[in-house]
């Protein structure tokens, strides 16, 4: 089984241990990985603010460059939902049709393409909360795959009223409406009982909720789901 | 040109090049649990849940002494046009339904799968919503399992104006509690005369 | 109510975060209990077939629209209903003048109706000497207030209860721990008097089916039915879009309707009015007029791909499942709809320009489309004006240029890590707003952590 990386522009900068991890986790499942080096950006901050042109060019160019991939795995939820959901209708062309039908997110490829639900018991004992970014819930329909991992490998799953809402971070949402952005994070924030870490599939999610929590001097750990797998399995 | 012609002349430009959709049919209202079979089960349980009262009598007979009996607790009541005599509790003094504390109507009928008593405005809309008790007579025979089959039942002889009653007046606009009796009756009981 | 008005939106959405804390919490709590309610609702039917049902009556009501306002204008003129039409809300109030003058009005009663708001009907009425009364338990509290509704189906949502309060106690003199119970006592006393004095009555029309002529309206109070029956006039302001085919589909709206607005089998009372009161009716109002109204829906119907927003119900299942209405409310929107289908609405009723910035209102998070009962695609529909909004100008030019730059940048992997590896010299506090997505970020989050190495030259050096 051979898969190409999508590292994704903002986990490349900014999660660049979570990339990793999901490099070491997909190799102990046996799977092969690839990093194509022309890989930059898929477009979606381009997309979701309205500039259709330039998100064309990136998604183009993200299209050549994964196009020979057997799966496309990405450590993010709404990147691999702009693959899959946006790619085709925005290129129009087969290939693009044909891409999004490979492409995964990191638990999603674990579970349903390797069938891989137990990961080992690196998790025993500790208190998770999982945030389900909105583009993983909404367009790819990823709810149940990373917490049974999380559940497998000995993790107790928080009970968290606003874990399926959205954070507020929604790209450019959260410089053009910036207080709205903040009184979103804190809702989640608000909402969070005690927990070990809260961890998510995507690192714009992420960034969006410790950087609130860290503005508000709140300590919670905040931790990438490639990183928290690749422990459960370590 | 009239504003008639305008809207219409806008309508027809805007839909010029657009697609038509054909109407995909009638309403269906399919469930993943099928609903109780007996249409009456169907209305009352829904009507309870709504906060309704449902009282349920062997045949007319009955059901006047009922009524008899449930009035002479109101100081005044108020009859709909449509409530046949004999059904009409004539012990307790009449009033206008602005001042009546009991109104007392006759159904055209009910629906099971909404829990809706079917009120027709020739029974008197005021008598139906005035006072805060509202006594509803039904016959049995004329709870319509679907909403659909009422309609179309009815169709023919639509009257000004029907009403679709499911319960006790309601609001959560204050704070968000569930209140009764704004503005319509805060009681509502449905009769049903099985025979 | 000048400064109501979407440009407002970001000055009036940040206040509301900051400052109304009341507010928010409010209207977390009744948004999520309305949207647990819906949930449960539509899990007892087969939600998915209900909709797509729904979805294609709509879509084929709204591509046949001009047939079928004709069929109705018929049916409503053979059952002794006087129609008129529309173009904007001007119309519609000179439409209103020539009521109240012909019918000596001097006190109306309104049942709740959007399109009434839309319209600024209270204002031109009261302009002209008329007393008007809002009728719906929720309106009538913001009627008090000075306020405009902020919620498509709890108008009074953002309102807690001690805000009913001091309310009732400087209005009706009630107690200022009076409870509920009594404070609704007060009001329908109150609103009593005014149903039975009232010469005319307006509301608005959820439905309206072609073939028999049948106006529909959903509430749960009675208000609806009292305004539309006790006094001698009814007008009914009907949106052009409300037409659907058939008497039969009603069964299906009125249903499907009721069970995303609050989670109800149907609404506590459904009116279905066909006419004025007939020869033997003990009461009805004696002339009942209806008024086919545009103001913008044909323009949004000549959209080829916004015209999809005609189908709405407004039932608010959007709104409550929002995450971001649920921090600022409806009036942030500064528009009668707000919420997702305001963000939607406005720029398809009043135009791109005057809309914005609601349509980037948003954070696309996709709640909204899972929950709307016809199907609307509104991340779709926001993301269409967002696209129209860049074309036409209307974002910032540093915006596009950063935009353009970012993708150059993107279209070589040597360019990109180079431009990545400056994001180190980014004065994140000080803005860097031409930086897409990692730009003004300050003020509200400390910036982000950028990792020491990139993944790009982990990965270089060889994963263990």
């Amino acid at each position: 089984m051979r898969v190409a990386l999508f590292a994704t522009c903002l986990a490349d900068r900014l999660y660049a241990d979570a990339c990793a991890d999901a490099v070491r986790l997909l190799r102990r499942l046996g799977v092969e990985v690839h990093f194509p080096a022309a890989q930059t950006c898929c477009g979606q901050p381009a997309l979701n603010a309205g500039h259709v042109a330039e998100a064309r060019r990136m998604a183009r160019h993200t299209l050549r460059t994964f196009r020979y991939a057997d799966h496309v795995v990405l450590p993010s939820g709404s990147c691999a939902g702009m693959l899959r959901t946006h790619f085709p209708q925005l290129l129009e062309e087969p290939e693009a049709t044909d891409l999004a039908a490979r492409t995964w997110e990191l638990s999603e490829f674990m579970v349903r393409v390797l069938g891989v639900t137990e990961l080992g018991r690196g998790l025993e004992g500790r208190v998770v909360a999982y945030h389900h970014g909105c583009h993983a819930l909404h367009e790819l329909r990823v709810h149940d795959e990373p917490l049974t991992l999380l559940a497998n490998a000995g993790a107790r799953l928080a009970s968290w009223e606003a874990s399926e809402e959205c954070c507020g971070f929604g790209g450019l949402f959260s410089v053009k409406f910036p207080v709205v952005s903040a009184g979103m994070a804190d809702r989640k924030l608000d909402t969070l009982p005690p927990v070990d870490m809260v961890t998510s599939a995507d690192g714009g999610c992420l960034m969006q909720m410790s950087g609130r929590a860290g503005r508000r001097g709140l300590a919670i750990p905040f931790r990438h789901l490639a990183s928290v797998l690749w422990e459960a399995a370590s | 040109m009239s504003a008639r012609e305008r809207v219409l002349a806008r309508v027809r430009t805007a839909l010029e090049e657009r697609t038509r959709v054909p109407h995909p049919g009638p309403f269906r209202g399919t469930r993943p649990e099928p609903p109780p079979a007996d249409p009456l089960e169907g209305f009352s349980t829904l009507f309870l849940d709504a906060g309704g009262e449902v009282v349920r009598v062997a045949d007319e007979a009955a059901a006047t002494a009922w009524a008899r009996a449930f009035a002479a607790g109101f100081g005044s009541v108020a009859v709909g046009a449509t409530v046949p005599p004999s059904l009409a509790p004539a012990s307790r003094p009449s009033a206008p339904p602005e001042t009546a504390e009991l109104g007392v109507s006759m159904a055209l009928g009910a629906v099971a799968e909404t829990g809706s008593l079917l009120l027709h405005s020739a029974d008197g809309r005021r008598t139906q919503l005035l006072p805060p008790t509202h006594l509803v007579v039904v016959h049995a025979s004329s709870i319509h399992p679907t909403l659909v089959g009422a309609l179309s039942s009815l169709r023919s002889s639509l009257p000004a104006a029907l009403g679709l009653h499911s319960g006790p007046s309601k609001s959560a606009d204050i704070g968000q509690v569930l209140l009764r009796g704004v503005h319509g009756p805060g009681r509502v009981v449905a009769l049903i005369i099985e025979a | 109510m000048s400064a109501h008005h979407p440009r407002g939106y970001k000055a009036a959405s940040a206040r509301a975060v900051l400052e109304r804390q009341d507010m928010r919490a409010s209207v977390t709590a009744a948004t999520r209990n309305f949207d647990g309610n819906r949930a449960t609702a539509w899990r007892e039917i087969d939600a998915d077939t209900w909709r797509d049902w729904a979805r294609d009556v709509k879509r084929h009501a709204l591509t046949h629209l001009g047939r079928y306002l004709e069929e109705a204008e018929a049916r409503l003129q053979a059952n002794g209903v006087r129609v008129h039409w529309a173009e904007n809300a001007a119309e519609v109030h000179d439409i209103l003048g020539r009521l109240l003058t012909r019918h000596g009005v001097r006190r109306i009663v309104k049942a709740k109706s959007m399109l009434t708001e839309e319209l600024e009907v209270n204002r031109y009425l009261e302009g002209r000497g008329a007393q008007v009364r809002e009728t719906d338990l929720g309106e009538y509290i913001i009627q008090l207030l000075g306020q405009p509704p902020s919620h498509i189906i709890a108008p009074a949502i953002h309102i807690g209860l001690e805000d009913c309060r001091r309310l009732f106690t400087e209005r009706f003199g009630t107690s200022p721990d009076a409870s509920p119970e009594a404070l609704a006592a007060a009001a329908r006393a109150a609103l009593r008097a005014d149903f039975l004095s009232a010469d005319l009555g307006i509301s608005g029309a959820n439905f309206l089916a072609a073939d028999t002529g049948t106006l529909a309206l959903i509430e749960n109070e009675g208000n609806i039915r009292l305004s539309t029956s006790a006094p001698r006039v009814h007008v009914a302001l009907v949106g052009i879009e409300k037409v659907v085919p058939r008497l039969e589909d009603l069964s299906g709206f009125l249903q499907l309707t009721s069970r995303s607005a609050t989670g109800q089998v149907i609404g506590n009372y459904v009116s279905l009015i066909h006419g004025p009161r007939r020869q033997g009716d003990p009461d009805g109002p004696e002339a009942l007029h209806v008024v086919f109204v545009d103001n913008g829906r044909t323009r949004l119907l000549s959209d080829d791909v916004a015209w999809e927003t005609l189908r709405c119900v407004r039932c608010g299942a959007c709104a409550n499942i929002c995450p971001v209405y649920r921090q600022t409310g409806g009036h942030s929107y500064g528009f009668t709809y707000s919420g997702p289908i305001g963000a939607i609405l406005a720029p398809g009723l009043l135009g791109l320009k005057e809309a914005m910035p609601l349509p980037f209102a948003s954070t696309l998070c996709g709640a909204c489309a899972d929950v709307c009962p016809v199907r609307i695609p509104i991340p779709e529909l926001i993301l269409y004006w967002r696209e129209r909004a860049v074309e036409a100008g209307l974002v910032p030019v540093a915006e596009r240029l950063g935009m353009r730059a970012y993708a150059t940048a993107a279209e070589h992997a040597g360019a990109f890590a180079s431009a990545g590896a400056l994001l180190r010299w980014v004065p994140w506090e000080a803005g860097g707003r031409a930086l897409p997505v990692l730009g003004g970020w300050a003020g509200q989050r400390t910036p982000p952590r950028l990792s020491p190495r990139s993944f790009r030259s982990l990965w270089e050096e060889g994963i263990r």
